[in-house]
Formats: structure tokens, sequence, C-alpha cells
């Protein structure tokens, strides 16, 4: 991450990768929470492409040990299937994302470019190049297929009010990793009025996405 | 979610295991097991706990937990309260059925387990249906869980989480639209 220099004093550097200072073990796990937050999100969120990274450098380091190591060891068998596990949490981190980008492609690339610098990107630079790319193509499919055939005035599509954006207002689990305090519950309907919740560590809640969208970025809590 | 899915998160709670060969520590990514020596328990992962033991390279000791009377007792304290009560494991269910299947010789009594497991499941997942449809009725905003297991959610996640969208969408299709900008949402 970018404020890798502004060191906090509690990193553990037992196995340091690159600027990543964590333990394998904590990095498959934040691979876990990550891929879960993806899963039951409703928009596309911040890009965690340092633990993929991190992820995939372990992987590759492990299989080329395993490429040296003599055939039937019994614990080739063992450090395979932790493999396996693994690159099936990437893949499906990874689809969730690509799936999303598909989904909601014109508002992801304008939240993309609407970012200031020094904000963690939405999208890895792979990412970015797919939604151009799909932007592009079904912008020039439509127009082959059908808007060129349609009277002059009409022939644009404006693609951010063509594709529904994500809706943020969704329910979603959550478990509080971090204590929150006075959090915001709108009302359904309109005789309710809102109220303010405490949410405990170790608890777990369904609410609007909306509210605690910030939260889940910040890694206070975790959608499950 | 799939229910694949979660019985792959549960697969990550440790077991103990009798193994029946010898092999030194495993440096695994996600942490370190071993050393195996023959008749010595050790903690595994579930996932390897099953490989090992479909190869019949050790036995494996259900956990403290997945005893009858303690089961019974809970099954008992479940169907008197109406609220969600502690449950033995967040993953009872997965743990339940995958020990079970691959290990019920290990297991005493493995078919009371599975009788008392299973009154205990459908007892919640039948409080669980009286509350969200005490949820949707009442249009509440906010709902606290802790007891529940990600199983339990699982069941109903798809269908509760779409219709509130679905009934979030009617509602605020009523109220005038104050500064909808255009955009449609997405279901």
């Amino acid at each position: 991450m970018s404020d890798a220099a502004s060191d906090d004093g509690s990193d553990i550097n037992q196995d340091d990768t690159q600027e990543e200072l964590m333990t394998p073990a904590e990095l498959i796990g934040k691979l876990e929470e990550a891929w879960l937050n993806e899963k039951f999100s409703p928009e596309l969120l911040e890009n965690k492409s340092e633990v993929v990274e991190c992820v995939m450098e372990q992987l590759t380091h492990m299989e080329d040990n395993l490429q040296r190591v003599k055939k039937g060891d019994a614990k080739a068998g063992i450090h395979r299937m932790e493999i396996d596990r693994i690159r099936f949490m990437l893949s499906s981190y990874l689809r969730s994302r690509l799936q999303k980008i598909e989904k909601f492609f014109p508002h992801v690339l304008e939240r993309q470019n609407s970012r200031k610098a020094g904000e963690p990107s939405l999208l890895s630079p792979e990412e970015f190049s797919f939604a151009k790319e799909y932007y592009a193509n079904t912008e020039s499919y439509l127009r082959v297929v059908a808007l060129r055939r349609m009277p002059s005035n009409l022939q644009s599509v404006d693609m951010l009010k063509a594709v529904p954006e994500p809706c943020l207002d969704s329910f979603v689990f959550l478990r509080v990793k971090e204590r929150q305090e006075n959090i915001l519950v709108e009302p359904e309907t309109d005789d309710q009025r809102e109220y303010v919740v405490d949410l405990e560590e170790g608890s777990q809640h369904l609410m609007r996405y909306r509210t605690i969208a910030p939260l889940v970025s910040s890694g206070a809590v975790q959608l499950i | 979610m799939d229910p694949a899915e979660v019985e792959f998160l549960a697969e990550k709670e440790t077991v103990k295991i009798i193994p029946n060969f010898s092999l030194d520590k495993v440096y695994l990514i996600g942490g370190d097991l071993g050393p195996f020596n023959p008749g010595l328990p050790v903690d595994v992962p579930v996932w390897l706990a099953l490989n090992l033991k479909q190869r019949q390279k050790c036995r494996i000791v259900p956990p403290a937990w997945m005893d009858v009377d303690k089961l019974e007792e809970m099954r008992d304290l479940e169907r008197k309260e109406d609220a969600f009560m502690p449950v033995p494991s967040p993953h009872y269910m997965e743990l339940t059925k995958l020990l079970l299947n691959y290990a019920s010789d290990n297991i005493p009594k493995a078919d009371e387990i599975r009788t008392l497991v299973k009154d205990i499941w459908d007892t919640r997942v039948a409080k669980l249906r009286l509350s969200a449809d005490s949820f949707i009725t009442q249009a509440e905003a906010h709902a606290k869980l802790d007891n529940l297991t990600l199983m339990e959610i699982n069941t109903i996640r798809s269908f509760f989480l779409d219709s509130l969208n679905c009934m979030y969408k009617l509602r605020s299709n009523m109220q005038p639209s104050g500064d909808s900008k255009g955009h449609f949402n997405d279901y």
C-alpha cells in the first residue's frame, strides 16, 4: 500500500515481501477478507493489488519448490492441496471484481477517473485497461448494430445513464471487527424515525450497505 | 454464496487427528503443522484431516461438542427459548456433515448425533424464518443476529436480500423523488 512508509510500529516483520510486513498466514487471512467483502458488497471495492501480488508470489514460490522435490513425497501432496485452496480464493476474488466491472463499467470508469491523487486506486492497471476496452467494444457494438441506423439526432448513447448504477441501499450481513458507536440507521417508512446503534465487537448485523460502506473499506467490519 | 463455499470456509477449522505415519513439520503458507508421529494427537485443518482419513492415514478425534449429552442439552435449550442460543461451533452443521460422512467409524453414536444436530438445525431455521418474516412485515432497517452461523444465514441470503431490495425500490418510488439524477439503480 502507498502508506508503507508511514510505519505505525505494529507491523510484524517475519516475512517481508516488498513493502508488506505481515506473516504469510496473515496475508492469506487478508485475502479471505477481501474475497468475502468483494463477494457480498453491491459495489466494486478498492483494489487490493498488493495482497494479490504477494499471494501470487507465495504461490509461485511454493510451486517452484514443489517442482524440485522428488515425486511421491508426502509433504508435496499437502502443499499442493493448500495451493489449490488459496488459488480458488484468489480466482474467485478476481472473478467477482471482473463481474462487477462488466456490470457497472461506465460508473467504475467514472469513479476511477474522478479519484484524487493520493487516494488508493479502485482498479488495478490490468482491470483499468479491461474496463476501457469493454467500454470501447460495447460502444462500437451498439453503434454498428443499431445506432447508425437511427435518425441522426438519436445516434448517441449516454452510458452513464444507460447502464444501471450499483444499488448502495442493498442490505448486507456484516460482522463487526472494531467497535463502532453511533451508526445511523435510516428509517424504512415515513412513520419511523432514524435512530443510532452501537456496533459491538464480534457481533453480527443486518443493515443497509450505504451507512457502513466506509467501515468496510477501513476494515472495521467484515461482510459475511 | 454456494453452500459449497460455506463448507470451504468451514474446512479451515482445526480438528484433532491421530496419525498412523510419521512426518516432520510441514511449513504451509497458512501456518505450521506437525510433526506427525504415530499415535500422538495433532491439530490439523479439517480439509487435511479428511484427506488423510480417506487415505487411511489417521483417525479423527471428534470435537468436544460432538457428544450426545451436550447436544441433547443444546437441542432442548434451543426449543425452549425464542431467541437464538449460542452454537457449539460457528460451523457446527458443516463439520457434522463432513465428519460423519467420512469418519463416522471414529465417532461414537454417530446416528444419534446426526439426528440431534439436524433437530437443532431445524429449530434454528424455523426461528430464522419467523424473524425474517417479522423483519419484513415491520419494515425494520436493522437487525442484530449474533448467534447465527454462516450456513444458516446463507440459506435465506439470496431470497431475503433480494426481497428487501425489491421492497426498498417499491417504497422509494412511492415517495416524491427529490433529486433523482435520472440514474437507474440496479436490482
